[in-house]
């Protein structure tokens, strides 16, 4: 019963958090100084086309009418127009892009698997490499091996990923000619390629997250050997890697596990950064594009997936928490 | 499905095209039929759908549909009109007011289906429809009825446009219009079989009347072109329909297209690319003499230009106006804009660009390529600014390096103690203020190239009044009734030469009031792979014609 | 929007003496480092009157008339152009660096100012409050951590009329983005020192809320407040060069770093000193803060030595 008011609570908060962030969102693209009709008229465009267009795209009706429609629309799908040529986006319907003549979500959903191998496979990759890193630093505290770990870890989180990315590229990719530059193939088309493609902005991702990680795990670890427990441990005469392996790396769990969470999350609703660097057509390129071409729709659209993986990620690290926290276990935030 | 190749045993580089590149002194020979050509694309969709293109004809629409008119270009000539789907480019007998063409016979569809004059109608007709608005629409306010026409969807016919029988066409114009067959050229006039084309995909799998159809189309990877059975050379002298297959290569980086072209390896010997090479490329390129051997450049194309908005403070003074022509410095602009004046383009110094027919060259502000500060600062003193501006905004594109090329003219008119502050904005929200109705801006850099090869379309849609503001691109804001009313004659002439005199002396009226500052033609310069032949760069527009291309050894 | 160390560690308040910082080498490496930033960024007028050039000037004396990339090896370096210049501009790229310093360290600065104050006083709140406060703050500060904030930014940016001065609206910003990783460590640390028995002193003593939180609670927060601060800059400042990179900062012609890397792309494989000085500069700003940082911490936490 505890548990399904935790989880019902939760559902809840998630769903007034996306409410939120749709109604700003909507009001921010609003203002924004472009019509999205315009794009749609042709050249040369005069007025009685633009009213046209506007009349099509239902951009004619008060925003909080649009919104609504919006979210109805989500639920119900939508039609524009009429007629034989009226365009019908099916439910659930995150809004319709004019500019690319495709729903939204079909237009996330064909990037999305872009997106989720950069993020799944760095994401590995720095657990690893992060926790692993720090670990081994915390263990063997004070020695040039912890000296050179956390050296290259400052280093890590002191660069930015598209400097490291754009670097990697000249040295790895142009220079050595050892990379592909840029571009993505499905692993479907070819397992090899697409690991080949991907491998740069994997490690180049890795290493400035791992570098985040491994600090925090050493943080976390050397705290936790402060800790009497562990002491106790020790004294009872347990060996150094039980002590190591159980107690303390269960004290390191929560905070890693919590920022893994918010980033996964926030890596899964686009790498804007990365994606641009490395050519790699997933969400974050799809938003960059909405960004520049002014494409309300997809922009929002894109904007609530954003919001709803960091949501969803939240959610679930809330979960992990209480399951490995009993203390938090039907508490409040 | 990938047919080989044809292996000749000749090399065939036919390399034509003036400015920066060598002429190829190697024997040419003819382009033969077969392989795979690949167009590599830094886009994310191609779509054929004619109604919604603002595509020119000799570009990749061209490959799919063809349409009432077409453009004759040919290396070192000016382009001219030439009949496509009709027997001759359109006939009138009322001094342009009706307009007549008559379909060739044995036109057929992919479908098999024939091409009739009602299929011609009904694709001009969706064109007004708003699924599929967004290509270009001169033709809309043109024939009678149609600014109030919603296109076919309904059930609604466009009366202007007779069928009399199924290979005649007769066009009502609201008014005398000379160059309705350049107007017939555009994309909207590609035939759609009638009643069909409802679906706002149907750019991805249309019903092909060129020597290609879609075959596969993979948003964001590829699209395939495979070819038309339906199509016969026999009736179109205007595209070879050489390649057996054409590829597109979607949303591949531009600078990773140049260098797959500059590296010319395996499928790549076979590619053409979509955008131009970027000056950063262009530097690149100098030390490679493979490289450079394939690169073509356009003798001119767009004009550069800077706008100056006359309906704000101090710029309503045409010697403030006449003052900005001596204060920019045109050759840090050439080189700001490719590296060198060879790459970037001709200083520019008329309205009309050059390969149009009609052009006269003039320039009414002569001054050094670097400007003339000193004489700016006259014309300024003489208006009542002593002193300089202060506080101007530019507002300029993020695309294709405008920036740094805004950059330039800053520095520049700085000499003349014009203070000018930079705003760049992303290019759709760029056109949103430029061609929106507040004007809140006092400069602006841009480019245009005419949509078809006549004066009047690089005039009219620049320096009409009726082109301020609501998505017209008169950016300067120019209203002048004595030019609108010239412009209205020099339309309804029909003979292009009579008609070119007086575009000619628009272009020298307008430039005397100095809306705006030409700055340079801007060249384009496109890589291609070393097996593809018949690439080359007409006089206008500045962009290879696609149609021609084929592939050899 | 990273979170470092030392977000669920909260400290014990009390700071080991400062002199204990000048033997952490690397912390005082990272002072250094900082510090000659700022002597670039406070020295640009000077250095660049000394080399002769400002960041402004078109210079197309010094660009290989055939391509517009930099005479001379190595992106043209020479006594003249300490750094080079920058292609088909000519610009002097020691310039540009050393006035896109100022810029950086200014809109990093200030931009975490605004973080610092908006996180400590929604920290504060949160963690003495507690209940559907806490609950709110926590949520948004949650949600605010993975959102996609760069392209808000570019939206938001795109809306403002030009009046309005750029870098004060990538100060807000930027600023307004940060909050989160402020005032989630505030909150923690608060928590714990609610609990505190000088605390409930105060409060039986008949001290309002803000009493508390302003004379009790808020002294002893400022060694948490320093820590994260500091580690706060390097952010702001890499995500100023960000923004600009994707060409939505300070526009030009101002220097920014940013925006130099950003052209400096399409020119990696022609003219690779054109991306690496400005990039060094950057790393070497973000390191040293990040190590000035660390040792910060060290110092306060003396468990995470």
């Amino acid at each position: 019963m505890r548990a399904a008011r935790f989880v019902g609570g939760r559902l809840l908060g998630m769903l007034i958090v996306l409410l939120v962030v749709a109604l700003i969102s909507y009001l921010i693209f609003y203002l924004l100084p472009a019509d999205p009709a315009r794009l749609a008229c042709g050249r040369p465009c005069t007025p009685a086309n633009l009213a046209i267009a506007r009349d099509f795209m239902g951009l004619n009706e008060p925003w909080y009418r649009q919104l609504l429609d919006f979210l109805t629309g989500i639920v119900a799908g939508r039609t524009f127009g009429s007629g034989t040529a009226a365009i019908h986006c099916a439910a659930p319907c995150f809004g319709y892009s004019f500019q690319q003549n495709a729903q939204v979500i079909d237009l996330i959903t064909s990037r999305a698997p872009v997106t989720a191998s950069l993020a799944l496979g760095a994401a590995v990759l720095w657990l690893i490499l992060g926790v692993g890193s720090g670990v081994l630093s915390a263990v063997r505290r004070g020695t040039a091996i912890d000296r050179l770990t956390m050296a290259g870890a400052v280093a890590g989180v002191s660069t930015p990923t598209y400097l490291l990315g754009l670097l990697g590229i000249l040295v790895f990719g142009f220079t050595l000619d050892m990379v592909p530059v840029s571009g993505y193939v499905p692993i479907v088309d070819s397992p090899v390629d697409w690991a080949w493609h991907l491998i740069l902005p994997w490690l180049v991702l890795a290493y400035v997250n791992a570098a985040l990680y491994a600090r925090l795990t050493r943080g976390q670890m050397l705290e936790a050997f402060g800790e009497d427990y562990i002491r106790t441990a020790r004294a009872k005469g347990l060996s150094e890697k039980r002590v190591v392996g159980w107690h303390a790396l269960r004290n390191v769990l929560l905070p890693v596990v919590t920022l893994f969470g918010i980033d996964l999350g926030a890596l899964l609703g686009g790498a804007v950064i990365t994606e641009r660097v490395f050519g790699l057509p997933g969400i974050g390129a799809l938003m960059i594009d909405a960004v520049q071409s002014l494409d309300l729709p997809l922009l929002l659209g894109c904007t609530l997936f954003g919001a709803l993986v960091v949501v969803i990620c939240n959610f679930a690290v809330d979960l992990v928490y209480g399951l490995l926290d009993p203390r938090t276990r039907g508490g409040n935030a | 499905m990938r047919l080989r190749r044809i292996v000749l045993p000749a090399l065939a580089l036919a390399l034509v095209g003036c400015g920066a590149n060598e002429q190829q002194p190697k024997t040419s020979t003819e382009a033969k039929a077969g392989g795979t050509l690949y167009i590599l694309s830094d886009r994310a969709t191609n779509p054929f759908d004619p109604a919604k293109s603002q595509g020119l004809p000799i570009t990749t629409l061209g490959l799919v549909h063809r349409r009432l008119n077409a453009w004759n270009t040919a290396p070192g000539k000016d382009a001219t009109v030439a009949p496509d789907l009709g027997t001759d480019a359109g006939t009138t007998t009322d001094g342009g007011k009706t307009w007549k063409f008559t379909l060739k016979d044995g036109l057929k569809f992919s479908d098999g289906s024939p091409i009739t004059s009602a299929d011609v109608k009904w694709g001009v007709e969706r064109s007004f429809a708003p699924t599929f608005s967004g290509g270009l629409g001169y033709h809309k306010t043109l024939l009678e009825g149609g600014s109030t026409y919603k296109g076919p969807f309904a059930g609604q016919e466009l009366n202007s446009i007779e069928t009399p029988d199924t290979k005649t066409l007769i066009f009502h114009l609201a008014r005398p219009y000379g160059d309705w067959p350049w107007i017939a050229s555009t994309a909207a006039f590609a035939p759609v079989p009638k009643g069909k084309g409802t679906e706002a995909t149907y750019g991805e799998h249309p019903i092909a009347s060129g020597p290609y159809q879609v075959s596969k189309y993979q948003s964001g990877i590829e699209i395939r072109l495979t070819h038309n059975p339906q199509w016969s050379k026999d009736t179109d002298p205007n595209r070879t329909g050489l390649p057996n297959e054409i590829v597109f290569q979607l949303g591949q980086q531009s600078t990773v297209i140049s260098k797959r072209l500059i590296d010319d390896s395996g499928n790549d010997k076979d590619a053409v690319s979509i955008p131009f090479v970027a000056p950063a490329q262009l530097a690149q390129l100098q030390g490679n003499a493979s490289a450079k051997k394939r690169l073509v450049t356009s003798s001119s194309g767009a004009v550069a230009y800077l706008a100056i908005n006359v309906t704000r403070g101090p710029l309503t003074d045409p010697r403030v106006r006449q003052a900005f022509q001596y204060a920019v410095d045109k050759s840090a602009f050439q080189v700001a804009s490719a590296g060198s004046a060879a790459l970037a383009g001709d200083v520019a110094t008329t309205l009309i660009t050059p390969g149009i027919g009609g052009r006269e060259k003039f320039d009414l502000y002569p001054a050094p390529p670097t400007g003339d500060p000193a004489k700016a600062k006259a014309l300024l003193a003489a208006a009542g600014h002593p002193a300089g501006l202060d506080n101007l905004t530019l507002v300029v594109s993020n695309a294709n390096n405008s920036a740094e090329k805004a950059q330039a003219i800053q520095a520049a008119v700085a000499r003349a103690g014009i203070k000018v502050t930079i705003k760049p904005l992303d290019s759709d929200a760029f056109d949103e203020a430029i061609t929106g109705s507040k004007g809140d801006y006092d400069l602006a850099l841009l480019s245009w190239q005419a949509d078809f090869p006549s004066p009047n379309a690089n005039l009219q849609p620049l320096y009409a009044s009726s082109e301020i503001g609501n998505g017209g691109y008169n950016v300067s804001r120019y209203s002048n009734p004595a030019v609108d009313q010239a412009i209205t004659q020099a339309q309804s002439v029909v003979d292009p030469v009579a008609a070119g005199k007086q575009w000619a002396a628009i272009d020298k009226r307008i430039m005397q009031d100095s809306p705006v500052v030409p700055l340079i033609y801007t060249r384009n310069s496109f890589l291609h792979g070393s097996a593809v032949t018949g690439f080359y760069i007409p006089e206008f527009p500045a962009y290879p014609n696609y149609l021609q291309i084929g592939l050899g050894q | 929007m990273r979170v470092d160390v030392g977000e669920s560690s909260p400290t014990t308040g009390r700071p080991r003496s400062v002199r204990r910082l000048w033997h952490d080498r690397w912390a005082v490496a990272g002072l250094v480092g900082f510090g000659l930033l700022v002597l670039l960024a406070a020295g640009a007028d000077l250095l660049t009157a000394i080399e002769g050039h400002n960041p402004y000037d078109y210079n197309n004396a010094a660009l290989d008339p055939q391509s517009g990339t930099p005479a001379g090896p190595l992106g043209g370096v020479s006594g003249e152009h300490w750094f080079g210049v920058e292609p088909l501009t000519g610009r002097d790229l020691f310039a540009i660096v050393a006035y896109g310093a100022r810029t950086s360290l200014l809109i990093g600065l200030a931009s975490t100012v605004v973080s610092v104050v908006l996180g400590a006083a929604l920290g504060l709140l949160a963690g003495y409050l507690g209940g559907w406060s806490d609950r709110i703050i926590s949520r948004v500060g949650d949600v605010m951590f993975g959102f996609p904030y760069l392209i808000f930014l570019i939206a938001v940016g795109a809306v403002t009329p030009l009046s309005f001065p750029r870098p004060l609206l990538l100060i807000v910003l930027l600023g307004f983005f940060g909050w989160a990783r402020v005032a989630r460590i505030v909150r923690a640390q608060t928590l714990t020192l609610k609990q505190r028995s000088f605390v409930a002193a105060s409060r039986v003593m008949g001290a309002s809320t803000v009493q508390v939180l302003w004379r009790q609670l808020l002294p002893n927060l400022w060694a948490p407040i320093i820590v994260v601060g500091t580690l706060l800059v390097p952010e702001r400042i890499a995500a100023e060069a960000a923004l600009s990179f994707l060409g939505a900062g300070i526009p030009p012609p101002r220097p920014s770093w940013g925006r130099a890397i950003g052209s400096a792309v399409d020119w990696i494989s022609t003219d690779p000193m054109f991306l690496l000085f400005p990039g060094a500069a950057l790393f070497v700003a973000t390191l040293s803060l990040n190590l000035v940082g660390d040792g910060l911490r060290d110092l306060f936490d003396p468990r995470s030595v």
